[in-house]
């Protein structure tokens, strides 16, 4: 247990440009990368508990202890790094001891939340604890109005009395919210001078500087969750990249684009989906070179042990403002990844009506399926996939952390609940647990692309991850998918997505505009533009980044309509641009629900700027050779089952033993040590020049 | 071993589930009010030919049981059903529930003929149906106040939409232009759910779709049913209250109108009969049969495993007896506005106390019970109308294994409030507070969840109508808990006079006026520790 893999061996001679590391920490495992001038080197390491750090470490310094040049500071790496530091944080509830300060009448707003219970119909319910306890939230006298004019002058004598309290109770981070702060943000700016002065050592969060945007709650959750963060995430952070000789250690962040340290310690609600987000980049970057489009639609779906995370792309990363990360509504922009709660681990029971379930609960990684011979003793997805000889038992799953499957313990587990089930045979009653399992992502891989108002047969599947590709072709079939692309390495996409992410500031205001405002008034758009601008201008320059390009977004909805669509908002302002961004409201809003409604009024209610640095070149390798003949030789044949009254035997192959050009006829299965393809009965795959799997059905012309 | 033999029927429930999913994300993201975008007040469901409901998505158990009613008497009153036909109702005696929820059916015809092979159907809580005060639950004696009736009629007939029918329906509300969004947003979840369906017969045969979806309701039978053998057999009553003080609020005396409910366990089946709750009687708070079998249902549900499918199979071990005419039985031309919301909560509770007495050891204290529906509205300066509507969380019931949640929606709801900041930009209202009503949890060994205050100062003249209920009898507690804190409404006008308002209010507010609700606690389970037995 807990070797490492080496996926790909070095290739090509030793350059002396600067090695890009790119480290994504995942729960299982720590994913490196290592692109040197001329070639890619990929590692995996068990990720150490409770600090992933020394894993980081370990890794950059196995690797550094074999190219001792690089320790010089010219020759040091630029390091990446997805992290999960945030996620679990959120997700354990363990943060910073953490004040609020608020405008007076709404201390609760915390405990208020939206009023809704987290369960329907549980007659007794809980609800995770809150970021800050009651005596932690404290208020000051002032009120600003919706139009923004002061109404009660902040109570300076108050801010005091508060921080005087905060000063004698051992407080690691503060927050201030105050209604309306979006429109009038001097009340928050000068608590956070006397912030500053009294208490300097505290890190302060400011909702017009972490959200500046309208609805209270999620402001405050927003805002709160990162001064809740602060202290945790700098300090591993600061601790991570002084033990590493770096030239340059960026942070990915949730929206896809990276941030350096600094920006990353003092806005940790950032980095939510850290590490997610470089699955999505990477899926990108290999559609975008396999596809030979700039703007590939594609279906990402990252099957883990408890859960599967699906992203919908069209062309680009899908950027969602509404997300639910551990329980809370964070507002800030991030990739709109969905999570099911599917996966290898899902268990398999009897219902109270006799009948076959599969999840909602898991094995999770411990003790994990029954095959893993951990303890677990309830048949799960991944036994179920091994009883069907879909599995190998010594290339196991990414997640199985090196171990060979015990198929005898999966016959077990299965055949005990066929017996549960009126004596059904072992073979029969693992093939409907996948394809419960398979519906059950069918279904939400639908609601997604619905919400969205796209047909799923339109996209691209693109599985990676330990389990994605074994369940891609049935996946697709269902949802008329034509096309499969798995990349070289599945098991460290997100990794290799963390070199590409471009480096990105986004700076946002709500300004609640009709289309007359707007029309009458273009000059106050253009003066929110120019001061956004100028705010994600500093805050990359903080980075020392300095050639970027900026892009406006405004988001916008019908008057009446209580959600805003995001487009694309033409610069310069001028009347005409204000003009083409309504109009660019219009389409996407008849492109997403299928209307538009031009009589109605149209309201502006945020603009965003994003300012974004050029990425690195892509670390995908130049074309390697073709092959010599189409018809690959297979690594060996094995049983497997795809019904219940026979067995095939089907041919199967190691990954590296294939080259462009070849082409694999389904059924069969291909294995790298991290990663199985199930190539269905109905499928074809094709080894493509950057040596992705291209999968199509068979009965396409 | 299960009768039910087909190892893949898991599948099934995946993919009908998801029909009704696909058409509950399309209603949301094409809505337009807060009603449905951000209170999430609609239901979307699949039923067969027969009216049987196959699948549902619901965010509001208010819509459980009540979905099917509506199909059941839509069905026979049309016998030339068309492909692209949608049916429209509000009416609460022929199928809806009240006059704000608008229900739609439709035929699905999978094969070339205009025969349905299926039906879907949506229904959706609007923010104004029109009637005698602004958001359409006001305290009417009888339902003609509470705005449009719309009977079973044909919006679309083969595709077409009928325009007369429309421009008549939207001349009588007050918001005509977001009620034309949120009906087309109802059709749209339509056409998706059509689409689907008819993708699904394509794929899999009518055959087979069609047995699956008996099969899904024969599992959910089977799986209520074993519950109900589970729980001991007998007979029993419980007896809880309704406040009524009369349309005119300066009387501020509340009668109180019993409900009775005598539950009966045999072997699987379930016998509910209200004989013995009081008349209808002239005010709003009557509620029509399905709202009875929808809240009882409700109750039930609570009781079973994680995890069942709803669907009409769930339906079939019960049995209701509700004498017409009576306040869980509601005849035209009661008013009826109230009986969703707030008759509704009561009968939650009414049912889950019977089930307190037959396992006391499962059963929470009652929660807040109400709804505490505001709605304020008046003119702007330019004229245009405006109206603002909402409901108010307050204290869950303490459990046997925990204490209740404070500040939630409790039992036939679960909507979201309206944030301060939309409010007040929308609006001529300020929120003063927004905060925990600490000390309204009733005390127990788990103790009830606390209820909330809410403040709003009104800038300019407006009208204030409020429907809340316990405001006179407090949540029960069980098990030697305490009773929940009765909630409070008051306004502060201007000139400092405070008034106290009764549970039904219509009051004019002049501005500067502040009106101050204080929402119920829920009640508390079992003995405090401290307490001596008695």
């Amino acid at each position: 247990m807990g070797q490492d893999h080496h996926i790909s061996p070095v290739t090509g001679p030793e350059t002396d440009a600067p090695v890009l590391i790119g480290v994504d920490v995942g729960g299982t495992f720590t994913d490196f990368v290592f692109q040197t001038g001329t070639g890619l080197e990929v590692l995996k390491h068990p990720t150490s508990v409770p600090d992933p750090g020394v894993t980081v470490r370990a890794g950059v310094d196995a690797w550094m202890a074999q190219h001792p040049a690089r320790r010089q500071a010219e020759q040091a790496p630029r390091i990446r790094h997805g992290t999960t530091i945030a996620t679990n944080a959120v997700l354990q509830r363990k943060g910073a001891r953490t004040a609020l300060i608020t405008t007076v009448g709404f201390r609760d707003l915390l405990v208020l939340g939206r009023q809704n219970r987290p369960s329907l119909y549980a007659l007794s319910q809980s609800r995770p604890a809150l970021l800050i306890p009651d005596e932690l939230r404290f208020e000051v006298r002032e009120r600003v109005t919706a139009a923004g004019e002061v109404q009660t002058p902040l109570d300076l004598e108050d801010v005091d009395r508060v921080i005087d309290r905060i000063k004698a109770m051992d407080i690691e981070a503060v927050c201030v919210v105050f209604l309306f702060s979006f429109l009038y943000p001097e009340h928050e700016r000068t608590v956070g001078r006397r912030l500053a002065e009294r208490l300097p050592d505290t890190p302060v969060s400011l909702s017009v500087d972490v959200l500046p945007e309208y609805r209270e709650f999620e402001r405050t959750i927003t805002t709160a969750t990162n001064a809740w963060l602060q202290p945790g995430v700098g300090r591993y952070l600061s601790r991570l990249a002084r033990g590493l000789p770096h030239r340059s250690f960026d942070v990915m962040q949730s929206n896809g684009g990276t941030t350096g340290l600094r920006g990353a310690s003092r806005l940790p609600v950032h980095l939510l989906v850290s590490g997610p987000a470089g699955g999505v980049v990477g899926a990108l970057d290999t559609a975008r070179i396999a596809m030979a489009t700039a703007t590939p639609h594609i279906m990402t779906l990252d099957m883990g042990g408890t859960s599967t995370d699906v992203a919908l792309c069209q062309g680009g990363t899908p950027i969602t403002t509404e997300s639910d990360i551990g329980g809370l509504p964070i507002r800030v922009p991030l990739i709109d990844i969905h999570t099911v709660g599917a996966g290898g681990g899902s268990l398999a029971r009897v219902d109270s009506a006799g009948t076959l379930r599969v999840g909602p609960g898991s094995a999770g990684a411990e003790p994990g399926p029954a095959c893993y011979g951990r303890g677990g003793h309830q048949a799960t997805v991944t036994d179920a996939n091994l009883v069907l000889g879909r599995l190998l038992p010594d290339w196991p799953l990414g997640g199985a952390d090196g171990v060979s499957l015990k198929p005898e313990l999966a016959e077990k587990a299965v055949a005990r609940l066929g017996a549960a089930l009126g004596g059904r045979g072992t073979v029969e009653t693992a093939l409907a647990i996948v394809d419960i399992a398979n519906a059950a992502m069918e279904r939400a891989l639908r609601v997604v692309s619905v919400e969205t108002g796209h047909n799923p047969a339109e996209f691209t599947l693109l599985p990676f991850g330990g389990a994605g590709a074994l369940h891609a072709c049935d996946l697709a079939q269902g949802l008329d998918m034509r096309h499969i692309l798995v990349p070289e390495t599945p098991g460290v996409l997100s990794a290799q997505g963390l070199l590409l992410a471009e480096t990105t500031r986004i700076a946002s205001r709500s300004v609640l505009m009709t289309d007359q405002e707007a029309r009458h008034a273009p000059a106050v758009v253009a003066q929110a533009v120019r001061e956004l601008t100028g705010e994600a201008r500093r805050l990359l320059e903080e980075d020392g980044q300095t050639d970027f390009a900026v892009a406006v977004s405004a988001d916008v909805r019908y008057r009446g309509q209580s959600h805003e669509l995001q487009v694309p908002c033409p610069t310069p302002v001028t009347p005409d641009t204000i003009e083409q961004t309504l109009e660019n409201f219009h389409l996407a809003h008849e492109k997403r629900f299928g209307f538009t409604d031009r009589q109605n009024g149209v309201e502006i209610v945020n603009l965003r700027v994003m300012a974004t640095c050029p990425p690195p070149p892509s670390p995908v390798q130049a074309p390697a050779a073709p092959a010599e003949t189409s018809s690959p030789e297979p690594t060996g044949t094995t049983l497997a089952w795809f019904s219940p009254e026979a067995a095939t035997s089907i041919p199967w192959y190691a990954r590296t033993s294939l080259a462009p050009g070849h082409r694999v006829i389904g059924p069969a299965l291909i294995l790298q040590p991290d990663c199985t393809t199930l190539v269905g009965p109905e499928w074809q795959a094709l080894v493509d020049s950057w040596l992705n799997l291209q999968m199509t059905p068979l009965s396409m012309p | 071993m299960s009768p039910i033999g087909d190892l893949h029927l898991d599948v099934w429930r995946h993919r009908l589930s998801g029909v009704a999913e696909e058409m509950g994300e399309t209603l949301r993201r094409t809505g337009f009010s807060p009603n449905i975008k951000e209170r999430l007040d609609y239901s979307c469901a699949v039923f067969d030919p027969e009216g049987e409901m196959v699948a549902q998505a619901a965010h509001i158990p208010a819509h459980l049981g009540a979905m099917p009613a509506s199909v059941q008497t839509v069905l026979p009153l049309f016998d030339d059903w068309r492909d692209g036909d949608l049916v429209i109702v509000n009416d609460p005696f022929k199928g809806g529930n009240h006059l704000p929820d608008i229900t739609m059916v439709s035929p699905v015809c999978t094969g070339p003929a205009d025969r349905p092979d299926f039906f879907v159907a949506s229904r959706a809580h609007h923010a104004d149906v029109g009637g005698m005060s602004p958001g359409s639950m006001p305290l009417s004696t009888e339902i003609h106040q509470e705005g449009i009736i719309i009977p079973p009629v044909r919006l679309y007939r083969q595709g077409h939409l009928n325009r007369d029918l429309q421009a008549l329906v939207l001349r009588n509300v007050r918001t005509p232009e977001e009620r034309r969004g949120d009906i087309n947003a109802q059709v749209a979840a339509h056409r998706v759910g059509t689409r689907r369906l008819v993708a699904l017969c394509d794929r899999h045969g009518l055959e087979e779709v069609r047995r699956s979806a008996g099969l899904l309701m024969d599992r959910s039978e089977a799986t209520v049913r074993a519950a109900i053998r589970s729980w001991p057999d007998g007979r029993w009553t419980f007896e809880d209250f309704l406040e009524w003080n009369g349309a005119d609020n300066e009387r501020g005396e509340t009668e109180l109108i019993k409900l009775r409910v005598a539950l009966e366990v045999r072997d699987d089946n379930l016998h509910l009969d209200f004989s013995g709750t009081a008349p209808t009687f002239a005010g709003s708070l009557n509620a029509v049969i399905a709202i009875t079998m929808s809240a009882s249902y409700y109750a039930v549900l609570c009781l079973l495993e994680e995890g069942t499918a709803v669907n009409s199979g769930c339906f079939r071990p019960f049995r209701f007896t509700a004498p017409p005419g009576t306040v869980v039985n509601a005849l035209s031309p009661s008013a009826v506005a109230g009986g969703n919301v707030e008759t509704s909560q009561r009968i939650v509770d009414l049912v889950l106390g019977a089930f307190a007495q037959a396992m006391p050891d499962r059963l929470p204290a009652a929660s807040q019970g109400t709804m505490n529906n505001l709605t304020v509205g008046g003119t702007l300066t330019d004229g245009t109308p405006w109206s603002y509507y909402e409901t108010m969380a307050g204290g869950m019931g303490g459990g046997p294994d925990r204490p209740g949640l404070d500040a939630v929606h409790v039992h036939m709801t679960n909507t979201r409030n309206t944030p301060v900041e939309a409010i007040e930009l929308t609006w001529p209202v300020q929120v003063e507070t927004c905060a925990v009503r600490h000390g309204s949890g009733g005390a127990g060994r788990f103790a009830g969840g606390h209820g909330i205050v809410r403040a709003y100062r009104l800038l300019r003249e407006c009208t204030a109508t409020m429907l809340s209920e316990r405001r006179a009898q407090p949540p029960w507690g069980l098990g030697g808990g305490h009773p929940g804190a009765t909630g409070r409404n008051e306004l502060q006008r201007a000139d400092g006079q405070t008034v106290h308002l009764p549970g039904k209010f219509s009051v004019r507010c002049r501005p500067g006026d502040v009106l101050r609700i204080a929402t119920p606690g829920g009640g508390g389970w079992g003995m405090e520790p401290s307490e001596p037995k008695s």
